[in-house]
């Protein structure tokens, strides 16, 4: 049972808490998840640590050419900042698509990851820009790779319990880089996605220098499409390329049956479709048409 | 046409500012002293009966005061649907349901139920109540349920229909129709499980006094009918019992004609036992799983027609889920032929259809009632007898349907049909001349346009019996006072029932108020359902109007001396028109000589001067209403990406024959909402169960009724036919918004893709295994 | 249970009320403070008929934690308008037939009035985005829209 609600005023007061508390305090941010699961017993905590009043953790930063996003960005805030709009269009896209407005404005980009599941809009956008999270530990900072934070279906590596995610990082698209998230959904709103997939491209010479493309829900967590990586790196930019490379994304996928969002055969039948719009759209963002 | 002085108008809804402040009173918004909260444990199981339930840790747990069981409540069988108080001889009300039973038969059915000081601790106390279940076998689909093997669930229905009902409707000779038709085409659709989805779950509070009497505060949409209900369920005089909204309800769409759920007899039975008001709220997944939605099921179109395009023969057969629990389970395919044979003319026809139980959430009403279920099939089937003729589908309509004082199968008049005039405007509205031409070869996105047309009734007789009642008084200050028991469940006729009384009074609506939806405070209704309440209320209330605003000009007649025949009534005064003619005797017999030097008198003066004489004037109508048909054409234009799957509705046109729009603003918000739920029927909305009968879309995100963002173009269309049956004309028009729109968007998606799909939903998924299939 | 004091700003007056951790606001507000306004027609954020304004962002109120309103300014139905002076939504929502059941009806304003607080200029698509966490199953949302577009109007001419 909850019997404690504190607001820390800083990253260090935040983590102190959760030791102090031995695994009965854990991290709270929009809590749009969580007070599901906590009624539920699906979590058990008697301490909520609400890390959504230490200013540093709200703030949407550039700083050398990397983009941070703190803790306590909601998704609104990410979907509306221009930084994001003009530098990780796939982020603003896929924030922009999770839950509702009023989700949007409670709901953290960090909590998304966090919460681990399969095809978390966000999650899907930061692996495709190469997002990696910064973790305050009792023990210090260490930095892990967004891709790298699913233990599971729905398990995060993350413990809320003892550690706490500060920020997000990633790489604003430079020049002839471009980024972009689609979606296939049964509403606009108020609806978990059937497939999503983000890709981030960068081009020069009519050509992909590389490309990073990210979809789900195909496994565990965001799954990278590594051969569909492999056949644009180099090859020229062109309708027949990004087709090739969109039926090889099925290579890394492995969809489910879902009896509420798809079966397992249609998601398959529809991932390169999707991969494909992705990819288009990421070229076009760059500045650039296919020939 | 008339020009009126309030009806016709599209004045401000008279619960506008309740509403828009959040002052109105919802069920779920009350509290009285000393009120207990009320939670329900619900079986987990399709099909248990229970061996044993053992409530002693519940009960000692601090806070609980009552606990309800099959054990300590009335072994009474009911139905939870109003027109068991209603049914009319010879059929007989199907009783299947107690408040709880030693059989569960859905997953959701009632076990046992919990009054607590807080909802907290009724919940934690439903799970210190140990129950053993020994587990029958279930099934889950009609079709199934009617086989030899299928598993009994109503003892007293062997074979698994609702009341053993089958319900056969001849007209003309169907056999001999389709052996001179020169075409014949026939077809089988499958339907889903809508949901009503209303905002306001299901919500009692019940009130048991120490001297026996009864109050109940609940979300029904039939307060009259469920007073009767709940009198048979605990033995009690219906005049001790008072069942009210309070005053407002957060929609129905049929989800609460009779009892809200067993909301009601579940506060009750806690109240009798704790001796304390007891509140339930149901959460929503309770509303989803424990509470009516519309009938799934099988229905099969057989038409014929001869080459020249005139239908000559119909057959038409459906077969629905009924779930668990009969509820509206025999009426809703009654209603279902009724409607599908009476669109057009067709001179041979036949209809077989009932309902099946089955272990699934019980189906009951939902706008619509059957209709939605029809239509989707005829106008599928009518599109393809269209294509096979090489016809315009519109012409064929047009020349197909149902005229004014045309012989149908209904046992009341086709009074008015404004129908071609929908189709005619609707066609413009879509720009039906673009049909076939919006592709270029090759695309991948797809566009369509197709229609849809249809009727339906203006209440629920000869379904059930219908009739209506409404006092007027006229206040000592010449205001006016309405009282009607239907309730507004959103749909204004609080607002456009006071219009008709302002109008026939002559009086503006600023001088009416309306008490409504009060067993105790009201005379007599079925309620607000069947698109009635406008129509059959409405009469009721033109009836007391007149009777009130008769009293009144007798009395004016005395005082100003002239005959009440040369007297009019506007804007609250009362005038002397016209000549005296001799001695002033025509007409009412009320004989005046020597005519007064006053030429007016205001109402409020009139009404003191009664007052003071010891006089009120007190209007009665009391009535049984005819009925009529509403008629519609939808018009649908969609696009279809061929890669996904997915269909995006474009735009839909409505255009409804309503008879007289008396708020033309409400009739059009009744449309609006109407299509937004046919979109939803035809794209999307369907619960599913897993092979266990559990709902798998049991709650709004997984249920996918549309957002405003998934909104498109809807461009509603008023006709005024002028029923000569209707209150100043009007019919029916809160269901009819859903009647035909699948119907236009299946027809729209077939121009698009030229698939014909015989099953909605029309998901991502289905139509991609479709369009597949068709490439191969 | 262990309770604590919140201290929050409610429609432009202090509150200070004892809660406890695992209270929702949408339940303080309904129970403990008797505002019925803001209705609950799910209790976990799929409806958004407990919508207020909290700080100035429209949140759902079943899913904030009642500490969460510490020290921060809320907005209810009950606040933002009344006969005499009537928030500029209200009235077309009053006037344009937005109003049906009236179940949404708070929820669905407090989105609109936390839209139209931050651009008396939306278009078509963000009235559309900001309620469509609204569930509204009566109206079909044309009038609703109708409603927030007349609303922005209002609120422009007045500017």
């Amino acid at each position: 049972m909850l019997q404690d609600y504190l607001f820390p005023e800083t990253i260090s007061e935040a983590v102190s808490f959760l030791k102090s508390n031995e695994g009965q305090a854990r991290i709270i941010a929009g809590g749009t998840d969580l007070l599901l699961d906590i009624p539920e017993g699906k979590i058990k905590t008697s301490c909520l640590v609400d890390i959504t009043r230490i200013p540093e953790l709200s703030k949407i930063t550039l700083e050398d050419g990397v983009i941070s996003i703190g803790a306590a960005v909601t998704h609104n805030q990410a979907a509306n900042s221009e930084l994001i709009q003009e530098k990780a269009a796939a982020l603003a896209q896929a924030a922009s698509c999770v839950g509702s407005y009023q989700i949007r404005n409670s709901a953290t980009v960090i909590g998304n990851v966090c919460n681990a599941q399969p095809a978390a809009d966000t999650a899907v956008a930061l692996v495709a820009l190469g997002a990696v999270a910064e973790i305050a530990n009792p023990g210090g900072t260490e930095y892990v790779p967004v891709e790298k934070m699913y233990a599971g279906v729905g398990k995060s590596t993350i413990d809320s319990a003892s550690q706490l995610v500060t920020r997000v990082s990633f790489p604003a698209a430079q020049k002839k880089q471009g980024t972009a998230f689609v979606r296939l959904h049964q509403r606009k709103a108020l609806a978990l996605p059937m497939l999503n997939v983000a890709a981030m491209v960068a081009l020069e010479g009519g050509k992909f220098l590389w490309a990073r493309i990210a979809m789900a829900p195909v496994g565990p967590g965001p799954v990278r499409a590594l051969s569909a990586e492999e056949i644009l790196k180099g090859a020229e930019v062109t309708p027949e390329v990004i087709e090739k490379a969109a039926q090889s994304a099925l290579e890394q996928a492995n969809p489910r049956s879902s009896a509420l969002r798809g079966s397992k055969e249609y998601r398959t039948s529809v991932l390169p479709v999707l991969v494909r719009r992705a990819l288009e759209q990421a070229v076009a963002n760059a500045g650039s048409s296919c020939k | 046409m008339k020009e009126y002085n309030v009806v016709g108008h599209s004045v401000r809804r008279l619960d506008a500012v309740e509403k828009a402040t959040g002052t109105a009173g919802f069920t779920s918004d009350m509290k009285l002293p000393g009120m207990l909260y009320a939670k329900v444990l619900r079986s987990p199981y399709a099909h248990a009966r229970i061996l044993s339930i053992d409530t002693s840790e519940a009960e000692k747990l601090p806070g609980v005061k009552a606990v309800a069981t099959h054990k300590n409540t009335p072994r009474e069988l009911f139905n939870t649907s109003a027109t068991m108080t209603f049914t009319v001889p010879p059929m007989v009300p199907v009783l299947d349901q107690y408040i709880f039973d030693n059989v569960v038969r859905y997953v959701g059915d009632e076990v046992a139920a919990v009054a607590a000081v807080t909802e907290k601790i009724a919940e934690a106390a439903l799970k210190l109540i140990k129950v053993e279940y020994e587990l029958l076998p279930a099934v889950f689909d009609p079709l199934e349920a009617m086989t030899p093997e299928a598993p009994v669930i109503h003892e007293s229905h062997k074979k698994n229909i609702p009341g053993g009902e089958v319900i056969q409707i001849p007209y003309g000779d169907a056999e001999k129709g389709f052996a001179e038709s020169d075409l014949i085409i026939e077809k089988t659709f499958k339907v889903p499980v809508q949901k009503q989805a209303q905002m306001e779950t299901q919500a009692a509070v019940a009130q048991v006094g120490l001297d026996g009497k009864i109050t109940v505060w609940s979300t029904t949409q039939t307060p009259h009918p469920t007073k009767m209900i709940l009198a048979k369920i605990f033995s009690v005089p219906e005049s001790k019992i008072r069942v009210l909204n309070p005053p407002y309800i957060g929609g129905g769409f049929g989800v609460r004609i009779g009892l809200s759920a067993k909301a009601e007899p579940i506060a009750v039975a806690l109240s009798m036992l704790a001796k304390k008001p007891v509140k339930i709220v149901y959460t929503r997944k309770e509303d989803f799983i424990a509470s009516d939605t519309r009938h799934a099921g099988y229905v099969t179109v057989k038409l014929g027609a001869k080459k020249d395009g005139a239908f000559h023969a119909m057959y038409l057969k459906a077969i629905l889920n009924g779930g668990a629990y009969c509820s509206f389970s025999c009426e809703t395919p009654g209603v279902l032929g009724c409607m599908g044979m009476a669109v057009y003319r067709i001179p041979n026809q036949f209809y077989y259809g009932h309902s099946v139980y089955t272990n699934t959430t019980p189906s009951g009403a939902m706008r619509g009632f059957g209709n939605p279920q029809a239509m989707y099939p005829i106008e599928s089937v009518v599109d393809m007898m269209a294509e096979q003729l090489g016809m315009d589908p519109l012409e064929l309509r047009l020349k197909n349907i149902m005229q004014v004082g045309d012989p149908w199968p209904l046992p009341y008049k086709c009074s008015s049909t404004g129908l071609a005039e929908c189709i005619a405007k609707g066609a413009r509205s879509i720009g039906w001349e673009k049909r076939g031409k919006l592709n270029k070869p090759g695309a991948k996105k797809l566009r369509g346009i197709g229609m849809g047309v249809g009727t339906h009734c203006s209440n629920a007789w000869p379904w059930c019996g219908d009739y209506d009642n409404a006092y007027i008084t006229v206040q000592q200050d010449g205001s006016i006072h309405l009282a009607t028991g239907v309730p507004d469940m959103g749909t204004g006729t609080s607002t456009s029932l006071p219009q008709i009384a302002a109008e026939v009074m002559g009086v503006g609506l600023d001088k009416v108020s309306i008490t409504f939806a009060d067993s105790a405070s009201t005379p007599f209704t079925i309620g607000s359902h069947a698109s009635r309440t406008l129509y059959a209320a409405g009469t009721a209330v033109v009836e007391a109007a007149r009777d009130a605003r008769k009293q009144v000009l007798e009395y004016a007649g005395e005082f100003l001396k002239v005959a009440p025949e040369r007297l009019e009534l506007k804007d609250s005064v009362i005038y002397v028109t016209g000549q005296a003619v001799g001695n002033d005797c025509s007409g009412s017999g009320v004989c005046q000589t020597g005519e007064s030097e006053r030429k007016s008198i205001s109402l409020k003066e009139l009404a003191y001067n009664a007052h003071l004489r010891n006089k009120q004037f007190i209007g009665v109508g009391r009535i049984v209403p005819d009925n009529a048909p509403p008629w519609h054409a939808h018009f649908a234009e969609v696009e279809v990406d061929t890669e996904l799957g997915q269909i995006r509705v474009i735009k839909v046109a409505a255009v409804h024959d309503v008879g007289k729009a008396v708020n033309p603003m409400i009739v059009e918000g009744q449309i609006e909402g109407g299509v937004l739920m046919g979109i939803g029927y035809a794209l999307s909305e369907e619960i599913k169960y897993d092979e266990k009968g559990k709902q798998l879309h049991d709650s709004f995100h997984k249920y996918m009724l549309a957002t405003a963002d998934d909104t498109p173009e809807i461009d509603v269309m008023i006709v005024e036919s002028n029923d000569p049956t209707g209150p100043f004309g009007a019919k029916g028009v809160g269901e009819t918004g859903l009647v035909p729109t699948a119907a236009a968007i299946a027809n729209a998606v077939y121009d698009a893709t030229g698939i014909r799909f015989t099953e909605i939903p029309l998901t991502e998924e289905r139509v991609f295994r479709a369009l597949a299939e068709n490439r191969k | 249970m262990s309770s604590k004091i919140l201290k929050f700003t409610l429609n432009g007056e202090p509150v200070e009320i004892a809660v406890s951790p695992e209270d929702m606001l949408v339940d303080v507000l309904r129970d403990k403070l008797e505002l019925t306004g803001t209705k609950k027609g799910c209790g976990k954020g799929e409806c958004g008929a407990c919508t207020i304004i909290m700080d100035g962002e429209a949140v759902n109120s079943c899913l904030v934690p009642a500490m969460k309103a510490m020290s921060a300014s809320v907005e209810t139905i009950e606040g933002i308008g009344g006969p005499g002076k009537f928030h500029p939504v209200q009235e077309t929502f009053m006037d344009l037939g937005a109003i049906q059941c009236g179940f949404c009806t708070p929820g669905m304003i407090m989105s609109s009035k936390a839209l139209l607080d931050k651009t008396t200029s939306p278009t078509s698509q963000e009235i559309k985005k900001a309620l469509a966490g609204n569930i509204c199953r009566c109206t079909g949302y044309v009038k609703i829209e109708e409603a927030v577009m007349a609303a922005a109007e209002k609120m422009r001419e007045k500017q």
